[in-house]
């Protein structure tokens, strides 16, 4: 009885502990434990076509950022372990040892780079695009003042929409549920990663024929990065140039071809300026 | 001003203390949270009332001996208590209310709003619970004392009224507060259909700030306040109640 | 059981027998309904059966570990609760009091979070994976519940009952034992079968954890199909494998319930 008692006071302080250490890298360094281990642990979000999605026969993750995942760690000559996250728990896992890194649709951000740490060069650039129905007369960012906007809960639209375009912002556990929304006539725009519902209204045609992805621009383009944890030099500098020959080789304008990235200006660009070095 | 120079001291001292508070002096994801305890407090408030009164209603359907009335009843309950509250609410949100929508003829007809959702849900749900401490309580009624009551020339209608709902009340104001404490942490689902109440604001800083432990803190503060509160108004209610003769 | 509530219960079983059988199959039915109907849907759907599969088998796995801890730990803590020693009483009033009003959510975000995923045994490394935090986390929340639960059915026990045992030479463990508890069985059995169910349902919030069970399943399944029909089928089927595992079991204790009534 009273172990359990010390249990519980046990957790009790652990809370609170656990709140004080929180961002505490660990001792020994990374990049020694991958090689050591002969296996890179990846964190990959599944937010869909072409990113990351499961095969239902294989029930294996495919897309693009599972074949980056794969290339880096052939690169580093071991083995891949991949860890699927979510955006609540995507950072406490990195942070708490579970995985390495982190290629989860995640750009770069200040605020961010203050918590973790980044490689340098990215390996995509990606901005938001709005679904909207094809007869709301909507026709740019700007139209959404005041408008309800159905985004998945974790996207970084959120702040930008409310506060820049004055937007309602509602945010749904995940991109199907605010698909679903959007057509349900809960909002009047579902913001997403451009790439995924390009693809998702070219793939479905049918099922979106009142749909389509009428602003010019996109909303915050910014550099997707490979995230670690602060102060690990040794595995930024071996990452960084890890990612940098696959640019130079073609290798990544390669994978966003197979997987179907219907915009690759930025990796064609990327792949000039690097193989030209 | 002398407000902001509070919210600046606050960060600052919670960062000496390894905590990131700083999403406190933005101006979005500050608003979002702090409405986010209001709107929980809102929906806890409405939440509540609706869920005794249906709960009474379901135990009373539940208890007839009309088929008509209590099929139903029983039927919603076994759904409600058998599925989770999170796919329930999902379901009305995106499948329910496309279909009002429709029927009203398109959304900008449609009166029902996400708060409304969680209302019904959760409060059906946590009615469902209530009707079934309810119902067991009655059930629990000693026949002695029913008898005793006929004996003495009590209506059926009479003998629910002054002898089987006040003493089923009794036995099973612990569940009924139970279910209350469950209501109000239940609230917590509207957050999957965009409800701002203080989880979805949480969500939306944390998934921003990374600062998951800091608002789970917070969180875990202020509903534990909030319960508190309930707990202590039941165990009132139960001491007010308690019978001489019952219990330790 | 007087008269008229016998017969009451007699007719209500009756009439609604064929409702609660139906209840069984319903939501199944439903499900292969649908599919039939819209061939390709359903084509879809059996594809990722097994994949859904899965991860409900994870959800009754949390389940089962997480009622059988939480019930030994909160009968226990509602004993406690009754102590005549204020130093075993206040600890467990104390904790149930926290837990208790904790959202399971948050409790599940807290394990998750502080537990480490992996714990050193004899120099070996063990992995502490996340079904286990999950567990911990529901287990916790679960034993404040049948603390609460132990505590009011031994209170309804009428005073009458300890005076008795008190004359019969009993201790009061040997009067918690042999006279108080066996009717307190039959008056949480209830409200236990709620806590029971409310944890299965619990167990579709470690998705947001990142545990691969079925919401999770669900979610990567709606998100690789990108159909709007199947998002909607998959929230059926989610609510049908629920149904299907939690009625029964509530059926079940509905049964002994009566039993206990009767007996």
């Amino acid at each position: 009885m009273s172990a359990k008692l010390t249990a519980k006071i046990v957790f009790g302080l652990a809370l609170s502990i656990t709140a004080l250490s929180g961002t505490q890298a660990s001792a020994d360094s990374t990049l020694e434990r991958i090689k050591g281990r002969g296996k890179l642990t990846v964190g990959l979000i599944l937010s869909g076509a072409p990113f990351g999605f499961i095969d239902p026969k294989t029930q294996e993750q495919k897309g693009y950022n599972v074949d980056i995942a794969k290339a880096l760690a052939a690169d580093l000559g071991v083995e891949l372990e991949s860890v699927t996250v979510t955006p609540p728990n995507r950072v406490q896992f990195l942070q708490q040892g579970k995985v390495d890194i982190l290629i989860a649709n995640m750009q770069y951000t200040e605020e961010r780079a203050k918590v973790l740490d980044y490689v340098p060069t990215p390996y995509d650039r990606a901005g938001g695009a709005a679904v909207v129905r094809k007869d709301s007369g909507l026709k740019d960012w700007a139209d959404l003042k005041g408008k309800p906007v159905c985004i998945s809960q974790g996207s970084n639209y959120a702040q930008p929409l409310a506060e820049e375009y004055g937007a309602i912002v509602k945010g749904l556990p995940s991109q199907p549920e605010s698909l679903l929304a959007l057509q349900g006539g809960n909002c009047v725009a579902a913001v997403h990663v451009g790439a995924t519902v390009g693809l998702l209204l070219q793939d479905r045609a049918d099922e979106w024929k009142d749909f389509a992805i009428p602003f010019p621009n996109e909303l915050i383009p910014s550099d997707s990065v490979i995230w670690l944890r602060k102060g690990e030099a040794d595995t930024q500098k071996a990452l960084d140039e890890s990612v940098k020959k696959l640019h130079a080789s073609g290798k990544l304008l390669e994978l966003a071809k197979a997987n179907r990235l219907l915009n690759t200006k930025y990796l064609e660009e990327e792949n000039k300026k690097l193989s030209a070095k | 001003m002398q407000d902001m120079n509070l919210t600046s001291l606050f960060i600052e001292l919670m960062a000496r203390l390894g905590l990131n508070y700083e999403f406190l002096a933005t101006g979005y994801e500050a608003q979002i949270w702090r409405d986010g305890f209001l709107t929980t407090l809102y929906l806890v408030a409405v939440t509540i009332p609706v869920s005794l009164i249906v709960g009474l209603i379901f135990a009373a359907c539940l208890t007839s001996n009309r088929p008509w009335l209590s099929a139903p009843v029983r039927g919603f309950v076994e759904l409600t208590r058998n599925t989770p509250t999170l796919v329930q609410l999902m379901f009305s949100f995106l499948v329910l209310n496309t279909v009002v929508s429709n029927m009203v003829g398109g959304a900008q007809n449609n009166p029902l709003s996400p708060f409304f959702w969680v209302v019904a849900v959760v409060g059906l749900h946590v009615a469902a619970l209530h009707a079934e401490a309810i119902r067991g309580g009655i059930e629990a009624v000693p026949s002695s004392m029913i008898e005793a009551a006929r004996g003495m020339g009590f209506s059926p209608f009479e003998i629910m009224r002054y002898v089987q709902i006040p003493l089923a009340f009794r036995s099973s104001l612990p569940a009924i507060v139970n279910g209350l404490i469950s209501l109000v942490k239940s609230t917590t689902v509207g957050n999957a259909i965009a409800v701002s109440e203080i989880t979805y604001a949480s969500i939306m800083v944390w998934t921003q700030r990374d600062n998951v432990v800091e608002l789970m803190i917070v969180l875990l503060a202020f509903f534990s306040l909030i319960n508190f509160v309930v707990a202590r108004v039941g165990s009132w209610v139960e001491r007010r109640l308690a019978i001489p003769g019952y219990g330790l | 059981m007087s008269m008229t509530a016998t017969q009451a219960s007699k007719t209500t079983s009756k009439s609604s027998r064929v409702l609660r059988s139906i209840g069984f199959v319903a939501m199944p039915l439903l499900v292969i309904g649908w599919s039939l109907i819209d061939l390709s849907l359903g084509r879809e759907l059996v594809e990722w059966i097994p994949y859904l599969a899965s991860g409900f088998s994870m959800n009754i796995l949390i389940t089962i570990c997480a009622v059988t801890l939480g019930t030994t730990a909160g009968v226990l803590l509602g004993l406690m609760q009754l102590a005549p020693y204020w130093f075993v009483r206040l600890p467990a009033q104390v904790y149930v009091q926290i837990f208790r009003n904790a959202p399971a959510l948050v409790l599940i975000f807290a394990t998750t979070y502080i537990f480490p995923f992996e714990v050193v045994l004899f120099g070996n490394y063990l992995p502490f994976p996340d079904w286990v935090k999950a567990v911990i986390g529901l287990a916790i929340l679960s034993s404040a519940y049948i603390a609460e639960i132990t505590r009011g059915a031994v209170l309804s026990i009428p005073t009458t009952q300890w005076e008795a045992t008190k004359g019969l030479g009993f201790s009061r463990l040997q009067a918690l034992r042999y006279v108080i508890l066996p009717q307190c069985v039959r008056r949480s059995l209830p409200p236990w079968m709620n806590v029971a169910s409310s944890m299965a349902m619990g167990t579709s919030l470690a998705s947001l954890v990142g545990v691969h069970e079925l919401m999770h399943a669900a979610t990567d399944a709606s998100t690789a199909v990108r159909r709007l029909d199947f998002t909607i089928i998959a929230y059926v089927v989610v609510m049908a494998a629920f149904f299907t595992l939690c009625y029964p079991i509530a059926r079940l204790t509905r049964r002994l319930e009566r039993r206990f009534n009767t007996g």
